[in-house]
């Protein structure tokens, strides 16, 4: 067999874009090997950034490919997994933009963390469109390792070293349940791994009611819900947020949490059709749990990190009623609403690390009176939380717009309502961010803000930092009146995206979406 | 719906929110080119819409009328469809004026001038936005737009429980707010195909309990911003503790969003309702005209004073929304007209005031009369319209409310009897407080804030502001029908649509509803059945 015809027969174009990440990522290492550190570091970061962008220009080429399964099933690259590549890819880039100043600043190496972010990004690309077991574990673990790597990258603070150390530990452990999870399933469907075998195989052999494979559901969501950070698997969260480098933190709750998503997705709705009901009512309740406890710890956070960890999760719950309400529109609206959350989120966080290059602090009352001192961080920063928080006309009022549309039409009355209530709560804490930035007068101004350096944009990796800061807000600004393309790409990647057709074909779900109605028969 | 002819709605509501983006970009260091800059925007998006409405509105037509739509998110059914009609044009225009007006009146504003008329500038979009839009989740967008800058205008530029007073307004609307959008989800979703335009919405068949509790829920949204009372303890420390160019918008325009979205969303697209829950809304509008103008009387702060009897004026839109009558709705839209105007003019003119003493605490005034009698003779002919002298705008609006309800034929007499008296203490009570204010601020001894001190009588733009808003009221109610001609024909249509429900909702109405409510006694075959009440 030669190599083209392996090629073919593997259909090897269905991962162009990770191999152009791989390629990027081989010549970032060799480049700085080869002229050093310093000198690496003036052009490594825009080659990756150059690099991932490329990757996203070939997703778009594969758009519709009408061969979208690879390596003899063990991948698949349909519609669903190339939004969800292509936001991993996106969050990397915006992650690259805000760090090189702020590695340059930490004194480590810039090459070697844009290694470690590219191969996490391999990672969750990967696993966004990992069609079989091993495959999910491999790029999950991809992923998982060098997340912990990220966040101790800063290895001279000793709260990164706790946060990694925590990271490790409990990522390592629920890593550990999702294997055995999945090890239940490989048993149980007698010796497969590809998802849709799994299913088949359990449905033939009749272990369809069996506790072993509610078992391996709990197990395996277990594992999901720790990388999605759903509550009560948060706990690892607002530490490691808060101790890690803050470009880490923007890339774990944007990019490791949409491929945590694309995971779910796929992971549930191919292997799971028989349990469908049990991990409806699983991730209802994580859901909720995740909206409540989320958004109302926010309430109480002090440090600006924290408060975004805490927001994350209350994110992740909303994202999740699109999850489990399983019709059409609610898959497209995660979808849309994790575009959205891309720019919102990484907005923020580069505001937060603009002000904490500027100040070196993130506690919130040192925000008291920026808008005086730095007019285009306040109104970034404003924008960014307020459009988190679902203000209109900002793009994540959209965003929920959609997810509590798609919702109410699947009839889960009682998720939206929650959903709503929780919105308003998250308007009281992200506002609260805006009052201390605007509302405070100059004799008010924290200590931070008083001495708050010139503006200058001149240092080393501030220019990119800049370019991102706008871009951002740009986004997060018009990406929601004019979101009509947005829309049409989320529901295109469903309507699409075989897989899901088949789910929504299937009688099961349509029994368990009875399940999400209410009583409340208007 | 589609208009061929020019976007006259979209260009008035995109205008100040488009020109406000280049405000940060103005080459100014004091303020100077700004503020003449908003101003300019504001007269300039004013005399655009008078012109529109002048040139391309026919006031004999009861329907929507200069409509646009277009296509916004046809995934999820949501369109950008305006369209004004009879309810919506004065509103427009008084927004128009009132904001105008109120970027005038924030002419010294020196503390961060920009983001101030950046703020005025977008909320200037989004309350025309809600009075224009013809879609809901449109509407709940415009709704929500006013939310933040209305906050920070508190938050920044208001007195000193400024902080509380923004939070406690963010949190009563933003938790109202959820109930328009819920509201606007049910009923776009009830039926066989998914809308969020307001007219289909109106045509849709909707079970009774479901329009009882669509009804009940809009009326806590917009009874919060109306304020119906008990949503209305938001409303003194806002409109107390904000400066008078935001309370001249947040009196004069935005409690109209609540009265208007009533008219709009309530009475038209769920008339079954409204039949059940007018009797109520009639007792929680005797509630507000008793409650505003006893709370008013108690009140030591002028503009918490005049925040109450913002209230208290209020009271008499929610009455004439639930009498049933012609007359009795074109009695509350030309009240809430009124108000805007009078309200407004008041804020302003204690404004003035306190630019001057710079206290509003009404046992520290006193005997400002002879200093500055321009200011003293404005605030009094805003109070007289308050108190509704005849004359006066007030004076039109309240009658037209009376007579609506008295002669309304949906009630019994004794209910009819009660809600009359106890509006008309209501209406003792209003000079009481309005005149004792006047007296304490104007008459008698310099109070221990201006005794001896040198203040300056009204300068010719404060005299400005206020003439533009005391000529209307005079006019208005001199001659009520150059306002009341450019709804009229609509407000019959409204009345007859209610009207025209309470047979339909007598005839399929089940017992089990029929005792939670004491009226009305309806000129039908069987109104005993509706709500178990015998004549």
């Amino acid at each position: 067999m030669d190599f083209a015809t392996l090629v073919a027969q593997l259909n090897t174009g269905a991962i162009l874009p990770e191999i152009i990440v791989i390629t990027t990522l081989l010549i970032v290492m060799v480049g700085d090997l080869i002229v050093g550190r310093t000198a690496s570091s003036k052009w490594t970061p825009y080659f990756a950034i150059g690099g991932l962008l490329t990757a996203v220009g070939a997703l778009y080429f594969l758009w519709d490919t009408p061969t979208p399964i690879a390596f003899l099933g063990e991948y698949n690259s349909d519609n669903l997994s190339i939004l969800f590549r292509g936001i991993v890819a996106l969050s990397a880039a915006g992650t690259i933009l805000m760090s090189i100043r702020y590695i340059e600043q930490s004194g480590t190496a810039l090459a070697e963390f844009l290694i470690i972010l590219l191969t996490a990004t391999l990672g969750g690309m990967f696993l966004s469109g990992a069609d079989e077991l091993v495959t999910v574990y491999v790029a999950l673990e991809t992923l998982s390792i060098s997340s912990y790597l990220l966040t101790g990258y800063t290895k001279r603070d000793p709260r990164s070293n706790e946060a990694s150390l925590k990271y490790l530990l409990i990522g390592a452990s629920s890593s550990a349940i999702f294997l055995y999870g999945t090890s239940l399933l490989y048993g149980l469907s007698g010796g497969e791994t590809n998802l849709s075998e799994i299913s088949t195989q359990i449905g033939a052999a009749g272990l369809a009611d069996s506790i072993g494979l509610v078992i391996a559901l709990v197990f395996v969501i277990a594992g999901i819900a720790f990388k999605i950070a759903a509550v009560p698997f948060h706990q690892w969260t607002p530490d490691v947020y808060e101790g890690s480098p803050t470009p880490v933190v923007a890339f774990l709750s944007v990019g490791s949490k949409a491929a945590g998503f694309a995971l779910a997705i796929r992971l549930l709705v191919t292997a799971f059709p028989l349990v469908t009901e049990q991990w409806h009512l699983v991730m209802t309740t994580l859901a909720i749990l995740s909206m409540v406890l989320g958004n109302v710890v926010a309430l109480a956070q002090t440090s600006m990190k924290r408060l975004l960890a805490y927001s994350s999760i209350g994110q992740a719950g909303f994202v999740m009623i699109g999850l489990v309400i399983g019709s059409d529109a609610g898959y497209a609206s995660m979808v849309f609403y994790l575009m959205i959350y891309l720019f919102m989120n990484l907005g923020a966080f580069m505001c937060v690390i603009l002000f904490t290059l500027r100040t070196g602090t993130d506690q919130i009352s040192e925000y008291g009176g920026l808008y005086q001192k730095d007019p285009l961080l306040t109104l970034a920063l404003s924008i960014c939380l307020l459009s988190l928080g679902g203000i209109p006309p900002l793009a994540g009022f959209f965003g929920k717009l959609y997810l509590f549309w798609a919702g109410w039409q699947a009839g889960a009355y009682p998720l939206v309502l929650l959903g709503l209530l929780t919105s308003v709560i998250s308007i009281y804490y992200y506002i609260r961010v805006v009052k201390m930035m605007v509302v405070k007068e100059p004799q008010e101004m924290s200590d931070a803000v008083k001495n708050y350096p010139e503006i200058s944009w001149e240092l080393p990796g501030m220019r990119p930092l800049q370019v991102g800061v706008v871009l951002t807000l740009v986004a997060t600004t018009i990406a929601g009146i004019l979101s009509n393309p947005l829309f049409t790409l989320a529901n295109d990647s469903v309507t699409k995206t075989p897989m899901l057709q088949q789910a929504m074909e299937r009688p099961a779900i349509q029994v368990s979406r009875e399940i999400d109605r209410t009583p409340i028969n208007l | 719906m589609m208009s061929t002819q020019f976007p006259w709605l979209t260009t008035i509501i995109l205008l100040p929110l488009a020109a406000s983006l280049f405000i940060p970009v103005i080459p100014d260091k004091q303020g100077k080119t700004v503020r003449w800059y908003a101003l300019s925007v504001g007269l300039a998006d004013l005399v655009l819409m008078v012109y529109a409405f002048w040139k391309h509105y026919d006031f004999q037509n009861p329907g929507f009328q200069l409509a646009e739509s277009y296509a916004w998110m046809p995934q999820i059914a949501i369109n950008w469809s305006l369209a004004i009609d009879g309810i919506s044009m004065p509103l427009v225009v008084l927004t128009g004026l009132v904001t105008t007006l109120s970027i005038l009146a924030g002419w010294k504003v020196t503390e961060k001038p920009r983001l101030f008329y950046f703020l005025m500038l977008v909320m200037y979009s989004a309350q025309i936005g809600v009075f224009c839009a013809q879609d809901m989740i449109q509407f709940f967008l415009m709704w929500e737009i006013e939310l933040v800058p209305v906050y920070i205008l508190i938050a920044i530029w208001g007195g000193p429980k400024r902080l509380y007073a923004a939070t406690k307004f963010i949190l009563y609307t933003a938790i109202s707010s959820i109930f328009i959008l819920v509201a606007a989800l049910a009923m776009a979703f009830s039926g066989d195909h998914v809308t969020f335009n307001m007219t289909e919405l109106g045509l849709k068949e909707y079970s009774l309990t479901f329009e009882l509790l669509a009804y009940a829920g809009l009326l806590i949204a917009f009874g919060v911003k109306l304020p119906i009372f008990p949503f209305h303890t938001w409303l003194p420390d806002a409109h107390g503790e904000a400066s008078a160019p935001v309370s001249m918008i947040l009196a004069g325009v935005l409690l109209k969003m609540g009265g208007y979205a009533l008219i709009r969303m309530n009475m038209e697209m769920l008339p079954n309702a409204h039949v059940f829950f007018a009797p109520v809304l009639a007792i929680l509008g005797i509630v507000n005209i008793v409650y505003g103008a006893l709370a008013s009387f108690a009140q030591r702060n002028l503009k918490r004073r005049m925040a109450y009897s913002s209230i208290s004026h209020m009271g008499f839109v929610i009455l004439g929304l639930a009498s049933f009558t012609e007359i009795g709705t074109s009695g509350a839209v030309l009240q809430m007209v009124s108000h805007g105007l009078i309200a407004a003019a008041l804020f302003f003119l204690a404004g003035v005031t306190y630019d001057r003493t710079h206290t509003l605490d009404l046992d520290e005034l006193g005997g400002l009369a002879k200093k500055m009698p321009m200011v003293f003779a404005l605030f009094t002919v805003g109070s007289m319209a308050s108190l509704a002298l005849p004359g006066m705008s007030g004076f039109v609006g309240e009658l037209a409310v009376f007579l609506g309800f008295t002669t309304s034929d949906a009630y019994n007499p004794t209910f009819k009897a009660v809600v009359v008296l106890l509006s008309a203490v209501g209406l003792i009570v209003t000079p009481i407080y309005l005149l004792s204010m006047l007296r304490e601020v104007f008459y008698g001894q310099e109070g221990k804030a201006v005794a001896g001190e040198f203040l300056l009588d009204a300068k010719p733009r404060e005299s400005f502001i206020a003439a533009c808003l005391l000529v209307p009221i005079i006019a208005i109610g001199l001659y009520p029908k150059l306002i009341t001609q450019t709804y009229d024909v609509k407000t019959v249509q409204i009345a007859a649509h209610v009207r025209n429900s309470i047979p339909l909702v007598a005839g399929k109405s089940p017992d089990d509803l029929a005792h939670f409510s004491v009226a009305p006694n309806l000129s039908i075959s069987s109104p005993s059945r509706l709500l178990g009440i015998v004549k």
